[in-house]
């Protein structure tokens, strides 16, 4: 047996399987320069599978966070926003208040005025929302955090100060009695019975619905942030307190020096609000940075990822060119090279007799 | 010597060449016969000076026969594995062909997938725990969650079926060709006794050789009366002296997870599983056996596995304080009869019975509020004691449940203290891996076989241009005695007319 003998049965099929592998990859080829990936990843990747896997959940839930964060910034937006414009309100107050002197003519209905609109901006402020969540609400934020001190009927809140008033003084700020209140039992009676009203239990009874506890979001993979803030803070008690003491005491039936006294107290009430409010407006501030410096660094952190992917995923479209242009000449000398041997056969040549 | 001795001669002479021309024509119709061996016709001189076609030889060649079989039997027992994988890698992949950009995988329908979006489902209804739309997406997120654990233990349970008549029917094309090996076998050896011409038959009993090979692999010894016997490639004997054993094989219908099949046996003597002392190692039944056996019901694991750690991420504590002690139950996942939390090893075939738990789930008149405050178990189990509209932190430590460390049972393959993530992605990277492995197996058993099969026809094949230069030969000294014979002829006539 000679090491050049070659069957006929070998020569005839010796191009097949050659085609058919050619046929197979091209249908590959194709698919890869159609959609720019690999015709069969898994077989591609094989064990590194699960980590192109792992790569394109953790670029999902980057782009899932970050779409989220949008909710976010609009929560903290609008508490920041409600709280800047309680915060101007504050200032004109007490601008007005260092101003108002008790001498001046319908001193006390402008010291109430003052005080029941301020009030009401506060309320309404407090009780802003967004996407239907009140954002001071805490983390109760189904209920309108602030009940309506001027409600009909007569809200818890007012009659629980008209029965403390009642208690010191034996009589309503609006009967003509009161009159008789000297500043410095005015001034006691701020500083105490009336002080208790604006915290703790009386504070969450007759004013607030909002709970203590934060919201809170994810707004990075192991970054939690309070998503907003809530109205039992300083900030709302100490306002609430001096606003309600004008707006109850001012245009009263007090006599002028009383007056004089609450405009005083309110005034520096309202100061220290002014400072808890800021505080509480540079924290939302902050959240409002760490979400921004969250959506960068994912945002970074998800072009990393997308190029790692698509190193692992995307063919290279210039190979497949070449590869295909191969491929298609190697088909067409395996088609000519069949059909030459077929010829190459004595039969061919020898005369028939 | 005298003219009529050269009559003998030259009709010796015919008779020759009538029968090397019957081996040409033998050979040159069979050149397209896969496993044909050609023959050659072995022309000696006579007694009397003339030439006589003493015998005809098969041009075998054992060696490369035995080549061509056994990597027949590699590449049957490859197909076979890769052919189960491809159903199993087919089972998580995307079938909504991949057109999204972030969904562009292949890998779309993995529980690893799935698992992911359930997070990001989360992570969205966390920060708008008041919609009730997001608290959907959870639950629809969890249910196909739950559907692609389910259809993935679906279509293990269907390979291994598949699997397992695959083998039932291997094994009676093994059980016939053994009989029909045994026939002509037995015409064989008593052919050669006779002296008959069994070049055909032996034909016969190496193609037989072959495709037995397909099923099971197998080694061969010939012995000093011609027979050829068959052993398992595991030393098993098939086949000898006449007599053929028989393999002997139960198939089971149904294969749920933790079933096992039946063995092979031949005579008594089991030749697959994991606890054959003689295992067989190649042919298209080695491949079935590995695939039903080991390879299906590991993947199995791993998927019961990902379940198990899923009711577990997903269960709620005890959140009293007035009656401390409670277990830890189901929350989002469930299955069906659950008293409690599934052990690390397990609850086997837990994948193809994990659900939503349908008081979560308002299509089953569920209520999606229980996701956001807990308490699917009852009022112990509220981590939302206030019922605030905006608590999320229930909600937070669901999104963060599937990256906390987890145990697992080592022994379905991987490994023993991971995420759920990160193990859900080892699964489909073990997964892919298999399939790729065995696909490039394929491959190369492939063109071994199409190499040794090749190397076989060369060696032991026609070549129709050596068949007709023979035939010219023979042609030609066909021409020359049919001369020959019209001289001698002439000259007994010239000697009868001088007479």
């Amino acid at each position: 047996m000679s090491a050049a003998f070659v069957s006929t049965s070998y020569l005839g099929t010796a191009m097949l399987p050659t085609v058919a592998k050619v046929q197979s990859s091209l249908t590959n080829l194709e698919v890869e320069s159609s959609t720019g990936q690999y015709a069969d990843l898994g077989l591609q990747l094989g064990g590194q599978s699960g980590y192109e896997l792992s790569l394109k959940n953790e670029n999902d839930l980057l782009q899932t966070l970050t779409s989220g964060n949008g909710l976010v910034t609009t929560n903290l937006t609008t508490a920041q926003d409600a709280l800047n414009s309680i915060l101007s309100g504050a200032q004109s107050a007490t601008a007005s208040l260092t101003s108002w002197t008790s001498s001046e003519v319908n001193s006390g209905p402008t010291l109430q005025s003052l005080g029941a609109n301020a009030l009401q901006s506060l309320i309404a402020m407090t009780n802003s929302t967004s996407g239907g969540q009140y954002v001071f609400g805490g983390i109760n934020s189904g209920v309108a955090p602030m009940a309506d001190y001027f409600s009909t009927p007569t809200s818890a809140a007012k009659t629980a100060i008209d029965t403390a008033f009642q208690t010191a003084f034996g009589c309503l700020p609006t009967d003509p009695a009161a009159s008789a209140i000297t500043a410095s039992q005015m001034q006691s009676f701020l500083s105490g019975p009336f002080a208790t009203q604006f915290s703790g239990a009386n504070w969450t009874q007759n004013w607030s619905s909002a709970s203590s506890v934060n919201p809170t979001a994810q707004i990075a993979p192991g970054e939690t942030i309070d998503a907003s803030t809530n109205a039992n803070q300083a900030g709302f008690q100490q306002l609430a307190q001096a606003y309600t003491m004008l707006s109850e005491f001012g245009g009263s039936q007090l006599s002028s020096a009383a007056q004089q006294a609450v405009a005083s107290t309110a005034n520096s009430i309202i100061t220290q609000g002014l400072n808890s409010v800021t505080s509480t407006e540079a924290n939302v501030g902050a959240s409002l940075q760490r979400v921004t410096d969250a959506n960068s660094s994912m945002s970074s952190q998800m072009t990393i990822l997308q190029t790692q992917i698509g190193n692992l995923d995307n063919v290279n479209a210039q190979a497949v060119a070449v590869q295909l242009n191969t491929l298609t000449t190697q088909l067409q000398t395996a088609y000519q090279l069949t059909a030459q041997l077929q010829k190459l056969s004595l039969a061919q040549y020898l005369p028939i007799a | 010597m005298s003219l009529s001795a050269a009559y003998n001669i030259i009709n010796s002479a015919f008779l020759s060449t009538a029968a090397q021309t019957a081996v040409i024509s033998r050979n040159i119709s069979n050149a397209s016969t896969p496993g044909y061996s050609r023959e050659i016709a072995n022309v000696l001189t006579n007694s009397y000076g003339g030439s006589d076609v003493a015998s005809v030889t098969r041009e075998a060649n054992s060696a490369l026969l035995e080549q061509v079989n056994v990597s027949t039997s590699q590449a049957a027992s490859e197909q076979a594995l890769a052919n189960g994988l491809a159903t199993l890698a087919q089972s998580v992949s995307d079938s909504a062909s991949s057109t999204s950009t972030s969904g562009a995988t292949q890998n779309g329908n993995s529980p690893s997938a799935m698992l992911a979006n359930l997070q990001d489902a989360l992570t969205t209804y966390q920060t708008s725990p008041g919609s009730a739309a997001a608290g959907q997406a959870v639950v629809t997120a969890a249910s196909d969650l739950a559907s692609s654990l389910n259809s993935g233990s679906a279509t293990v349970q269907q390979v291994r079926e598949q699997a397992d008549s695959d083998m039932a029917s291997s094994v009676s094309t093994v059980n016939s060709l053994l009989n029909q090996f045994s026939q002509v076998d037995q015409t064989i050896v008593g052919g050669l006794a006779t002296g008959a011409d069994v070049s055909g038959a032996e034909d016969t009993r190496d193609s037989i050789l072959t495709q037995l090979s397909q099923q099971i692999g197998v080694s061969t010894t010939t012995n000093a009366n011609g027979s050829t016997s068959i052993y398992t490639d595991s030393g098993v004997t098939l086949y000898q002296s006449g007599v053929a054993s028989q393999l002997s094989f139960t198939p089971t219908p149904t294969l749920t997870a933790g079933m096992s099949g039946n063995q092979v046996s031949v005579n008594g003597v089991p030749i697959t599983g994991p606890s054959a002392p003689m295992a067989i190692q190649s042919g298209a039944l080695a491949g079935l056996a590995n695939l039903r056996d080991t390879v299906a019901p590991e993947y199995q694991a791993q998927l019961d596995q990902i379940a198990g750690g899923l009711v577990n991420a997903f269960a709620e504590s005890d959140q009293s304080t007035t009656t401390p002690g409670l277990p830890s139950l189901p929350g989002l996942f469930t299955y069906p009869g659950a008293t409690g939390l599934p052990a690390t090893n397990g609850v086997t075939g837990l994948a193809a019975s994990i659900e939503v738990n349908p008081a979560v789930d308002p299509s089953q008149g569920g209520d999606l509020s229980l996701l956001q405050n807990g308490g699917v178990n009852g009022a112990n189990y509220v981590y939302n004691a206030t019922g605030s509209a905006g608590y999320t932190g229930r909600i937070q430590q669901l999104a963060a449940a599937t990256t906390s460390t987890q145990s697992f049972d080592p022994s379905a393959g991987l490994a023993s203290s991971a995420s759920l993530n990160d193990y859900a992605n080892s699964s489909v990277s073990w997964l892919q891996a298999q399939n790729q492995q065995a696909s490039n197996g394929v491959d190369y058993q492939n063109s071994l076989v199409s190499q040794a099969t090749s190397a076989l026809s060369n060696a032991t094949g026609v070549s129709l241009d050596t068949e007709m230069t023979n035939m010219l030969n023979i042609e030609n000294s066909y021409t020359t005695t049919a001369k020959l014979l019209t001289t001698v002829n002439d000259m007994f006539t010239a000697l009868l007319n001088a007479a």
